[in-house]
């Protein structure tokens, strides 16, 4: 017998309902000499992002680009972060894909034509993986770029969403992920409601889809309430800070 | 606010190491308790199911007793059940999805009065596993947590008895909070339920077959079948092409011997295999039960085996026949189930000779299921002497593979062996059919109709539904002495001269609205069951019969469908659905219709309506009414003439025939003879429906109720060709035209009887007609290849079928939807509504079987009490219409009987027939071939039995104990049967069979009546120990009950 997924009370695996959220707990400005730096906790899963930048091109100038700043991302995953250990911590296919969504990601929401022939990096280490790595990624970066300072259109916040029995869940975790249905992974910008990146590789049927999606776009804007909290303590601190 | 938590979980992996796994694990401040008694409802969102108010505690089972009393807590008797859910995660984790999905259903059914509370995720509930506590502890102790949370939560007003069945839990929890009380479950049912007799024998029946299994298991003794295999290699196997899925098919006639399994899912489509694939002997077929879901594996092709085409006798030793069997075909083991589909199943307990030879343990007896199909079961009792002559309900616990049969407990006594009533609820218990009375919940939703207190069309109503009551001609056309009239009809010009058809169907659903407890019901029951003496109706009287019967005279509410025709080309122009309020004018019936139609006016008089009518207003009348169904009969015809111009035609309608044949037979309804108005009538409620389907498609293309009818395999005619060349006739089963038109033609003006028998093989050979749900099939496979419709549904009879309740809310929610308005009611999405159409295609077949069961029941019955040898009725003609290596099939037109006759018995004696055509048995030999056997005695003597061949036999019943009675033909002769006159006969044929049944009634009362008086004389005996035999006291209370019945049956029924 499999797991049940969704109980017929609408409780989850691990007593949430279906439209609920893991705890949220982030932190910004943990490393003292990145230009930017964070750290989130959704649930389980944990993730660290550094943010260097803008700066010049680093190794050939060929990649320069004219017109706005370069973004690369390079995400890696610890050894010590899934169940059992891992073999390659990053350079495998799995963390590529990963570096070239955060990349795409974060280049529709970073300002870059203001920084002309620059680079901006961003690195993201997850520490511990149990569901959603992605979404932690994005928003673990949102916060790195917002303490580095660059100008962006608006937050970016990620969420994913799965779909069991007609039921849309929001953020997945390990367990529900395991179980094999679809999975989709939105970053939002919240304000405008514009899509940074949408990406499903399952079989849905597309009467679903709207379902699934509305589902992924309100956790995405709780994810943004308890950012934007997040970033005000923050400021808050370090007025405080500065104002001794 | 959520509170987080973690929990640590340390499982094994594949390779054996463990693994430390960190689950999260949220607790909330409130979760829905389900009590009436709760102080803030608001906070708990109780909006679900409530646990009712008048109960005076709630129960609280432990896991233990979850998982093994189930069957007990579903008793609609005990009330006020609160399941925690750690005891449900208890039994989905160690008794798998089939016990757990009762639970579900058990909390899903309104009509039980049980919760759950998610106790696990609730703030104070919810208890960490400690450090070496070992699982079960931990489970009872947050079960106790729980409870007696929900004690202070309910502020100390109802008391909790939690019921378990560990001796320590009762010891250390016991007192440990006042109201909350802990006692075993024994004990409980002691307590609370002293008079609940079921419950307790079920609980004993329970517990001995636990501790028998327990006593076995700890035996082990050698395995008698392989082990199954684990699923993760089934599925595996079956992905990679291995392994073969499918449903085990067990042959009636060779339960010990032969199973099929049907393919199905996608092995069917990639592997070449087009036949069944045969499971020879009951140790290939490894512990798998009719109808399970299993996995075979194939045998190398050296080891394949024929099927049997011989007559074979359940009971008989079949390989002393010696006859050839056929060729070889795929064969292959049972290497696992899927799904286990055990039901309740009906068994004879042996009689006591056979019980003692059974020897050494006498507490486990063997008992014989009633199907054949289904093997014997092991069942622990120590009731066995007593319900000997019964049958008597049990269930399969299990079936180890130690264990040459499988383990049961029994459940409840059916009734008497041969009883009349025991061997109907036999016949609804084998085909899961559960009919008890409407509950006073259900009636309570009921409208009221009574003399006092008639019901009236209310003004609400009035104003949104098109009233037709004064406008159109309304009138229905039914069998006489119907009730349920779900159907009317109106035809009428219009002010364009356009001709307007309008049907208007009893609008059910208005009463009953969608998950109420009738609705529920209903849905249970899916259909209306017509036994051969009686029938159960899917909803109440009231409905059936009063306030949803479109009767005559009367204000009723219906849901119509108008189209408006040309003139002239009776084209359809525009179509109208929507709620009406009609009035019946005339309720006719098909002969009286059909004579108005030929202008046959001397019915009038027998039409109630025209009764009290003057001459001059009659006359009109009646002419309006003539009008209309020639009007209707016209049309009827273009609209056929149209569909088969098309290419397409009706063969449903030869279906439906003898569908109509049959229960003609048991009601005395349809006539002999087809009459146009039949055809008419039909047509417009065809014309209806496919209407009506392309309507709701249309407006929900993925969730629409309709109805299809797949195209037939050829290789199932092969039959049926073969049949109808050995008459000379060739049948072209290429297009449903192709084939209907063959049928026609082939007709033997001799014997009408030929056609009739090849139609009803056609008929077998097709496919059933299923419902199903648009969302999960391609749109090419909607077509109804019967009546050549692209779309079809049912929509004109919702009292009697849950499929038009859905249709008729599907349109409903369409017409809504049409004027942009809110749809009220919550459709079934096509998930749920898929699963609600296998059900009710599943009940449907239950229905066909039941009625086939009991018809044959009330003949064996007919046939009991005659003696074959002198009863002039025994003897009678019969057609071969099938013919077998050691036998012929034989059909019998007076009764409408189907059965076997053997040409060789079983010491090896053939039938011989002499000069004068008479038959005895003789040593000899069988000869068998493409349309004829051939009987050859020892002594030169032969005789050639050809299909279609008329022989006269001879009727009587083998009775069985164990199993139903079945009829024994016997030939005597091999000439047609003569008799004085035929053609009375003929006639007569038809009344026979109601009269059957009348005669079986009636036979059963007077042996009933005979009963009850033995019983009365012996225990006057007893009692004031009188002379044994009559006193004149009771003789005289006999001619008193005699005299009351006599008046009773004059004036009743």
């Amino acid at each position: 017998a499999g797991l049940e997924l969704l109980s017929d009370q609408g409780y989850r695996v691990d007593g949430r309902r279906a439209g609920e959220l893991r705890k949220i707990q982030a932190r910004m400005g943990v490393f003292a000499q990145a230009d930017g730096s964070a750290y989130i906790e959704q649930g389980n899963t944990k993730a660290l992002a550094v943010v260097y930048g803008p700066h010049e091109i680093r190794g050939s100038r060929a990649r320069a680009l004219p017109d706005r700043a370069l973004v690369n991302c390079q995400y890696s995953s610890a050894t010590f972060s899934t169940g059992e250990r891992k073999r390659r911590p990053h350079g495998d296919r799995k963390s590529c894909e990963m570096g070239l969504q955060l990349r795409q990601t974060f280049e529709a929401a970073i300002l870059t034509q203001l920084h002309p022939r620059s680079q901006i990096d961003i690195y993201v280490q997850v520490l511990q993986a149990d569901g959603g790595t992605y979404a932690a990624c994005v928003n673990a970066a949102t916060l790195a770029v917002l303490d580095a300072g660059i100008p962006m259109r608006d937050f970016v916040c990620a969420c994913s969403a799965g779909f069991v029995d007609g039921t849309a869940l929001a953020d997945l975790s390990h367990v529900e992920e395991a179980a094999g249905g679809p999975q989709l992974a939105l970053a939002l910008l919240p304000a405008s409601g514009q899509i940074a990146l949408l990406e499903m590789d399952a079989r849905l049927h597309e009467d679903h889809l709207e379902q699934v999606l509305e589902a992924a776009a309100r956790a995405s804007r709780d994810v943004h309430t308890v950012l934007d909290r997040v970033v005000r303590q923050h400021v808050q601190e370090a007025s405080v800070l500065l104002g001794d | 606010m959520l509170q987080k938590r973690e929990k640590v979980l340390l499982l094994r992996t594949f390779h054996g190491r463990t693994l430390r796994i960190v689950r999260e694990h949220y607790l909330r401040p409130s979760v829905p308790c389900n009590s009436p008694l709760c102080p803030q409802p608001a906070t708990c969102h109780n909006d679900g199911k409530l646990l009712s108010s008048d109960v005076t505690h709630y129960m609280v089972p432990d896991w233990k007793v979850v998982q093994d009393y189930l069957e007990i807590l579903e008793f609609p008797e005990l009330k006020g059940i609160v399941f925690m859910q750690t005891a449900c995660q208890a039994v989905q984790h160690q008794r798998g999805r089939r016990q757990y999905n009762k639970l579900r259903n058990l909390l899903k059914d309104a009509r039980h009065d049980c919760v759950l509370f998610a106790n696990e995720f609730q703030q104070s509930c919810y208890l960490p596993r400690e450090r070496g506590e070992s699982m079960e502890k931990w489970q009872s102790r947050s079960i106790y947590n729980a409870a007696a949370w929900y004690y202070h939560h309910c502020q100390d007003r109802m008391p909790i008895v939690m019921v378990t069945e560990d001796e320590e839990a009762i010891q250390q929890y016991g007192s440990e909070t006042g109201g909350v009380f802990v006692i075993s479950f024994k004990n409980y049912l002691d307590n609370f339920w002293p008079d609940l007799k079921a419950a307790h024998e079920l609980c004993e029946s329970i517990l001995q077959s636990r501790r028998e299994r327990e006593n076995e298991s700890q035996e082990s003794h050698g395995k008698e079948y392989p082990e199954h295999v684990p699923l993760e290699v089934l599925e595996a196997g079956i992905k990679s092409g291995r392994y073969i899925q499918g449903t085990l098919n067990v042959n009636k006639h060779r339960a010990q011997i032969e199973a099929f399994v049907r393919l199905q899912g996608a092995s069917s489509k990639d592997s070449d295999l087009v036949s069944d694939v045969l499971i020879h002997g009951m140790k290939a077929r490894n512990r798998s039960i009719h109808g399970d879901v299993v996995v075979v594996e194939l045998l190398p092709k050296s080891e394949w085996k024929g099927r049997t085409t011989a007559l074979g006798e359940n009971d008989g030793d079949d390989k002393a026949l010696g006859e050839s069997p056929s060729e070889p075909m795929p064969t292959g083991r049972v290497v696992g189930i899927l799904q286990k589909n055990w039901r309740d199943y009906v068994v004879t307990f042996p009689s006591i000779e056979e019980v003692q030879s059974q020897g050494k343990n006498a507490q486990k007896i063997l008992v014989t299921p009633w199907d054949y199909r289904i093997p014997k079961i092991r069942i622990s009792t120590q009731q066995a002497e007593a319900l000997q002559d019964f049958r008597v309900v049990v269930r399969i616990d299990s079936w180890e593979s130690t264990s040459m049969y499988p383990n049961g407990h029994f459940v409840r006594v059916l009734g008497r062996i041969g009883d009349l009533e025991g061997e109907i609820a036999t016949i609804l218990v084998e085909n899961s059919i559960s009919v008890v009375p409407f509950s006073e919940a259900q009636m309570c939703e009921m409208p009221v109709n009574t003399p006092e207190n008639p019901w009236k069309v209310s003004s609400q109503e009035e104003r949104e539904r098109e009233d037709l009551r004064k406008t159109h001609l309304v009138f229905s056309i039914d069998p006489s002495g119907c009730e349920d009239v779900d159907d009317t009809l109106s035809v009428r010009a219009l002010d364009n001269g356009n001709l307007e058809l309008g049907v208007h169907i009893a609008d059910v659903t208005h009463f009953v609205a969608p998950h109420s407890y009738i609705d529920i019901e209903a849905r249970t029951r899916a259909t209306t069951y017509y036994l051969a003496d009686r029938r159960y109706d899917m909803l109440p009287a009231i409905l059936s019969a009063d306030v949803c019967s479109l009767l005559g005279g009367v204000d009723r509410y219906a849901v119509s469908v108008m189209w408006e025709l040309d003139k002239t080309s009776y084209e359809i122009k525009k179509v109208w659905y929507g709620r009406t309020i009609i009035r019946s004018a005339y309720k006719l019936f098909y002969e009286a219709a059909q004579d108005l139609l030929d202008g046959n006016f001397s019915v009038v008089k027998d039409i109630p309506e025209f009764k009290d009518l003057d001459e001059k207003s009659r006359q009109a009348k009646l002419e309006e009414l003539v009008w209309a169904i020639r009007k209707l009969t016209d049309i009827a015809r273009h609209i056929r003439a149209k569909r088969d111009s098309c290419g397409a035609l009706e063969l449903e309608g030869v279906e439906v025939r003898i569908q109509l044949d049959e229960k003609k037979n048991i009601h005395d309804l349809i006539p002999k003879q087809p009459l146009e108005v039949h055809e008419t009538v039909a047509e417009c409620m065809i014309l209806a429906n496919h209407w009506v389907a392309k309507k709701i498609w249309e407006s929900f293309p993925h969730q629409a109720l309709l109805r299809r009818h797949p195209p037939p395999h050829q290789e199932f005619f092969s039959e049926l060709r073969e049949c109808a060349k050995a008459k000379g006739f060739f049948i072209d089963t290429r297009s449903n035209k192709a084939l209907a038109d063959s049928l026609d033609n082939a007709n033997d003006p001799n014997d009408p009887i030929v056609n009739k028998l090849l139609r009803s093989m056609a008929t077998q050979a097709m496919s059933n007609a299923l419902y199903f749900s648009t969302g999960s099939c391609a749109e090419e496979e909607f077509h109804h290849y019967g009546l050549a419709l692209d779309k079809y549904t049912h929509f004109t009879s919702p009292i009697r079928r849950y499929s038009d309740i859905i249709v008729h809310r599907l349109l409903m929610a369409a017409i809504s939807k049409d004027k942009k308005m809110e749809i009220q009611e919550n459709l079934f999405s096509n998930k749920d509504l898929e699963e609600l159409c296998r059900h009710i295609n599943n009940r449907n077949r239950a229905a066909q079987h039941s009625q086939k069961q009991s018809t044959e029941l009330f003949q064996c019955m007919y046939f009991k009490d005659k003696d074959p040898e002198t009863e002039e009725r025994c003897i009678s003609d019969g057609v071969i219409y099938s013919i077998r290596t050691n036998g012929v099939l034989v059909f019998i037109p007076r009764f409408g009987i189907k059965g076997a006759a053997y040409l060789r018995n079983k010491d090896g004696l053939v039938v011989s027939c002499g000069p004068d055509g008479h038959s005895e048995w003789k040593p000899g030999s069988l000869q068998r071939f493409q349309n004829k056997i051939t009987c050859t005695t020892t002594g030169g003597e032969s005789v050639t039995f050809h299909l279609f061949d008329h022989v006269t036999v001879r009727i009587s019943v083998q009775t069985s104990r164990c199993h139903s009675d079945t009829i024994r033909l016997e030939i005597i002769s091999n000439k047609p049967h003569m008799t004085p006159d035929t053609e009375l006969l003929q006639q007569c044929s038809l009344l026979l069979k109601s009269d059957l049944v009348k005669e079986v009634t009636r036979s059963v009362e007077e042996a009933q009546l005979a009963q009850e008086v033995a019983v009365n004389i012996t225990e006057d005996y007893q009692k004031y120990c009188q002379t044994k035999g009559r006193s004149l006291y009771t003789l005289l209370e006999e001619i008193r009950d005699l005299a009351l019945l006599d008046v009773s049956n004059s004036y009743g029924i």
